[in-house]
């Protein structure tokens, strides 16, 4: 959910909270003031009518006779007058005029006449406001207001949010493209937003951290590659020295080989790395323009001898040339590690399959089942497997798209130029 | 042959001197910059190998100095780093060679004498076996007056096994002085000993008096 959103819907269900208990009360006091002010109107009446009855004889015998509209006269005993209690209520009363039952507010009282000695209820009403109109009225008008102030509120915190937000919005947006990598600090959008001044530099602080944590590793691995480089050579001399010595001597002579070997592994694994650590730090810096057909067509005469020791066909299909602004010695190590890979993971007899299309090279080979996540498998009998690794890092440097996929029993790497 | 060590890692320095000893150079020795210059610019070497990390300042400074006093060196550049700049500004500076430490010292050995062939300093462009001739420069090889056919590979490894004739020489250096670096193959050995197998069943057919011993399953040696 956007943030946006989510603000938006909060704030409209606290405004519909709101809106609604306050109509609620508002529908109470007013149906209250309305009533107090129709209870006054009949208290008057009554008064009215209790000092004419008094006064004028026959009064309320007319008026019994008559049964005006607003008046319901009706003479009890003391007893039953002596019960009732001077009150207000809201009821329905049937008028013909309107043909129903209309609503209205009803005094109801008792009085003694002195004229005649007798005891009266009289009934006072008036019509008063229907409160299921005022009700629906009042509905109406919340449901009006209630549009417009979400309305207002949507468009409105929509624009001063997304104002508001910008620099937070500019600043993930840097992030997305912030790459570890290539150790450029990210532009920080300007704000005067106390918050996103303080999320600016927090992240910047966070990020300049893990660049110089990232530079001093790739440092160190380059220094430490380095260093062992010498010793190396040291052991290899003295050793291919000893082994020239004690060549008349088998058993030792093959402990000797043994060790050579060995340090030969050590020495490649190190040089690899090295490699890996100066391909990803980028000190490949002359780009020409690479015919990678050619590249590969080189390559692949270097391994014919191999390739046909282990009796593996190579075929190649589609004639499109294809180059590529990169490195040159990338470029060959690149298909050096591919081919490599084709052979040592062949089978005897197998097969390697070059495809060339527009904008694409395929490399397939014949060999024993899939294998998940094929650019780290940094360990396997026959190689250290760092020679993928390197493939992928200078893909990842000239931007080629580089997929594997197990098909047909084949393995296939392609290679996707921009 | 006179031949001038610039190596400041003393235990490297004495395996090479002592190689290089065993194969009759007279050698110098030089540890730090400033020794190595004086050594280079005035006295007259066949052959420098040098080191370009060195205490004292940068071995490729070294190169520019004898550039400027036209000195000729037939200079080797043996370093640990693997960089293709240092590379390409030694090679520009008028070194010979470039090699990667570690090496193995038949390769060392193979790059001096080849400076040296190229060079004609050492009258090694052609060498006789017997009834064998091996020439260099033509890269060809006659057996009792026949040419004896070796494709490129083939020239390689028989030049490499001339060059460090009676030493041995393991499989491993084979591989990487005539595949290069590339040769990582763990099944490479089998691979290796296939293709020194046709190399010697050429040579015999030819009944040429070059043999190539094997030496338990760690490589091979030139015997005449």
């Amino acid at each position: 959910m956007k943030l946006i959103n989510y603000l938006i819907l909060r704030i409209t269900l606290f405004f519909t909270v709101v809106l609604l208990l306050w109509s609620g009360v508002y529908f109470i006091l007013q149906m209250k003031e309305i009533h107090d002010g129709n209870d006054e109107g009949l208290t008057n009446l009554k008064q009215e009518f209790v000092l004419k009855a008094n006064k004028i004889p026959h009064f309320v015998e007319n008026m019994e006779r008559n049964a005006p509209l607003n008046l319901i006269v009706k003479e009890i005993s003391r007893k039953e007058a002596e019960t009732i209690i001077e009150n207000f209520n809201t009821t329905k009363i049937y008028f013909p005029t309107e043909l129903e039952k209309e609503e209205v507010r009803m005094l109801t009282s008792a009085f003694h006449c002195t004229m005649n000695d007798k005891y009266y209820q009289i009934q006072f009403f008036t019509s008063t406001v229907e409160s299921d109109d005022l009700l629906k009225n009042l509905l109406y008008l919340l449901l009006g207001l209630w549009i417009v102030l979400i309305t207002t509120i949507f468009f409105v915190s929509r624009a001063i949010l997304s104002q508001a937000n910008k620099p937070f919005f500019s600043l993930l947006k840097n992030l997305k493209d912030f790459r570890l990598d290539s150790s450029k600090m990210i532009d920080f959008p300007e704000t005067r937003i106390e918050e996103y001044v303080q999320l600016n530099e927090a992240v910047k602080e966070l990020l300049d951290k893990n660049i110089s944590v990232f530079t001093e590793q790739k440092q160190f691995i380059e220094n430490i590659s380095h260093e062992l480089q010498t010793p190396l050579a040291i052991a290899v001399s003295k050793l291919e020295m000893l082994l020239e010595k004690h060549q008349t001597d088998k058993e030792q002579a093959n402990e000797i080989s043994v060790v050579l070997i060995t340090l030969n592994r050590m020495k490649r694994l190190n040089i690899n790395l090295l490699l890996l650590s100066k391909i990803r730090n980028r000190q490949f810096p002359a780009v020409s323009q690479v015919d990678l057909r050619k590249v590969l067509e080189t390559v692949l005469a270097d391994f014919e001898e191999i390739a046909e020791y282990k009796e593996i066909t190579i075929e190649t299909a589609g004639d499109t040339s294809l180059s590529l602004q990169m490195n040159e010695d990338l470029a060959q190590i690149l298909f050096t590690n591919l081919v490599k890979n084709a052979i040592t993971h062949n089978i005897n007899g197998g097969k390697i399959l070059l495809a060339y299309a527009e904008n694409a090279i395929t490399i397939s080979n014949s060999g024993n089942a899939a294998i998940t996540d094929i650019f780290n498998r940094y360990k396997s009998e026959k190689s250290s497997g760092i020679g993928l690794s390197i493939v992928k890092s200078i893909a990842n440097l000239y931007g080629i798209k580089i997929s594997y996929r197990f098909e047909n029993d084949l393995h296939i790497f392609e290679l996707k130029l921009k | 042959m006179k031949i001038l060590i610039i190596e400041d890692e003393y235990a490297l320095l004495q395996t090479i001197e002592a190689f290089l000893l065993q194969e009759k150079f007279v050698v110098e020795k030089a540890a730090d910059y400033n020794s190595a210059c004086e050594k280079a610019l005035i006295y007259d070497y066949d052959c420098i190998l040098l080191d370009i990390t060195l205490p004292g300042g940068n071995g490729l400074k070294i190169l520019e100095e004898m550039k400027r006093e036209g000195k000729v060196g037939n200079v080797i550049i043996i370093s640990a780093r693997n960089s293709l700049d240092d590379k390409i500004a030694g090679l520009d500076l008028g070194a010979d060679d470039y090699l990667t430490k570690p090496f193995h010292l038949s390769e060392l050995y193979a790059r001096i004498k080849a400076v040296l062939r190229r060079k004609n300093l050492d009258n090694s462009l052609t060498q006789t076996f017997g009834n064998s001739i091996v020439y260099f420069k033509e890269r060809s090889l006659l057996v009792n007056g026949e040419n004896l056919k070796l494709n490129r590979k083939e020239f390689d490894m028989l030049g490499f096994f001339v060059t460090n004739r009676n030493r041995l020489v393991t499989k491993e250096s084979l591989a990487e002085h005539v595949w290069g670096d590339n040769i990582d193959l763990a099944d490479n050995f089998d691979f290796v000993y296939s293709q020194v197998k046709n190399l010697r069943k050429k040579l015999k057919t030819a009944n040429s008096d070059i043999v190539i011993e094997n030496i338990y399953g760690i490589g091979y040696k030139m015997t005449i």
